[in-house]
């Protein structure tokens, strides 16, 4: 441990996910309000965009979202959650939420009744609602080697903002040593690319 | 409200989802999807293609993830390093390793010396970001024949640079003393 540059740096390098992110958790379990308001805050664009993505309008994505946290909290309170891995946790509680939401939309329409679902006290666990892949084989492939053409500096920061694990892109920045604003500028070259790559036809 | 807020477009939609817009203009854009059937299917759209990329990320390998130490220590600190913990995991390739431009072989970098910033290369260092990918990291390290160490807390701070791109050259190597 000699001769360190910089603390901050030498933080970034060092821990594995984003510094705060731990224990913010860690206050979130044992109930604490502001790390709750914390995780809200750095998790919430990704659930609404999950939610969009959905086909969600806008409102209903942030009612689904707010109702997403509410019941993440909730269930902390009555002690049911071990532990809250984000922000995949909330992104499987607001899937969870949307296909109730069209459930019951579905029920409404057909017999102009809302018949009450039974509440469901149980957290929704991120691996057994194994989110649908949203992508065939091939569109996957083909995003991969369209990945690979992307300059690795480009690469390296596409895949630190999309790891899900919701790293703030000004945290990307730092830990990359470059601005947010080229972070982003980044993210959408890359996206750019993929998007071209998934919606190229299939063919063989 | 008199005056019609403008229909979206794909760079602003996409800046929007980045979270990169100030907050009235994003609550104007909410807004307006919320008035404009064929902005709000855009949103939606684009809202898919960003989770789509989520997914293309989770289904890359991580170790293709590198930064690049900035700068490095000479090989008596490294080696001194080696007995400590790490909370990353670096590869080192092997004197002359393969370095060329395979698609799995990680991003390499040049490693400086400490007192040198803008000293030659001297190794080629490729590093696992974080503890949830460093089994993975190792075993394909060890599956291409790379030496892995823990250099704990030893460290200057990798960090990528990505302005300055990557140097695909074939350095003279340290083999890390396992
Ligand atoms: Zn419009």
């Amino acid at each position: 441990m000699t001769t360190l540059q910089s603390r901050q740096d030498i933080d970034s390098a060092v821990r594995p996910a984003a510094p705060d992110e731990e224990s913010l958790s860690r206050r979130a379990l044992t109930g604490e309000r502001a790390a709750w308001d914390a995780l809200i805050a750095r998790h919430q664009r990704r659930v609404v965009v999950s939610l969009l993505a959905k086909g969600l309008r806008v409102d209903r994505a942030q009612e689904l979202a707010q109702e997403t946290w509410a019941r993440l909290i909730q269930q902390q309170q009555r002690g049911l959650l071990p532990e809250l891995r984000l922000p995949a946790l909330a992104l499987a509680q607001a899937a969870f939420l949307a296909s109730d939401d069209a459930r019951r939309t579905r029920r409404e329409s057909v017999d102009g009744t809302v018949e009450e679902l039974p509440e469901r006290h149980q957290p929704v666990d991120p691996a057994q609602s194994a989110e649908k892949r949203l992508l065939s084989e091939e569109q996957l492939t083909r995003a991969r080697d369209a990945l690979e053409q992307v300059s690795p500096g480009a690469r390296n920061v596409f895949l630190l903002a999309c790891d899900g694990q919701g790293l703030p892109h000004a945290e990307v920045a730092s830990r990359v040593g470059l601005s947010v604003q080229r972070v982003r500028q980044i993210l959408c070259e890359v996206r750019k690319k993929l998007r071209t790559a998934l919606e190229e036809e299939n063919h063989v | 409200m008199s005056s019609p807020t403008p229909h979206l477009t794909r760079d602003r939609t996409e800046q929007y989802l980045l979270g990169a817009l100030p907050p009235e203009a994003e609550a104007e854009l909410e807004a307006h999807t919320l008035t404009c059937e064929p902005c709000a299917r855009l949103l939606q759209e684009e809202a898919l293609l960003e989770e789509q990329l989520y997914e293309v990320a989770a289904a890359t390998p991580r170790d293709a993830v590198v930064v690049r130490p900035a700068r490095w220590h000479r090989p008596a600190a490294v080696a001194a390093a080696l007995v400590a913990v790490a909370a990353s995991v670096f590869l080192m390739l092997r004197p002359g390793g393969e370095t060329a431009s395979t698609p799995v072989t990680p991003v390499e970098a040049p490693v400086v010396a400490a007192r040198d910033v803008e000293d030659a290369p001297r190794d080629i260092v490729v590093a696992c970001p974080d503890l949830g990918t460093q089994e993975h990291c190792l075993k394909s390290a060890s599956a291409r024949g790379l030496l892995v160490y823990h250099p704990g807390g030893q460290g200057e701070v990798p960090r990528y640079d990505a302005s300055s791109g990557l140097t695909q050259v074939a350095l003279s190597s340290r083999p890390a003393a396992l």
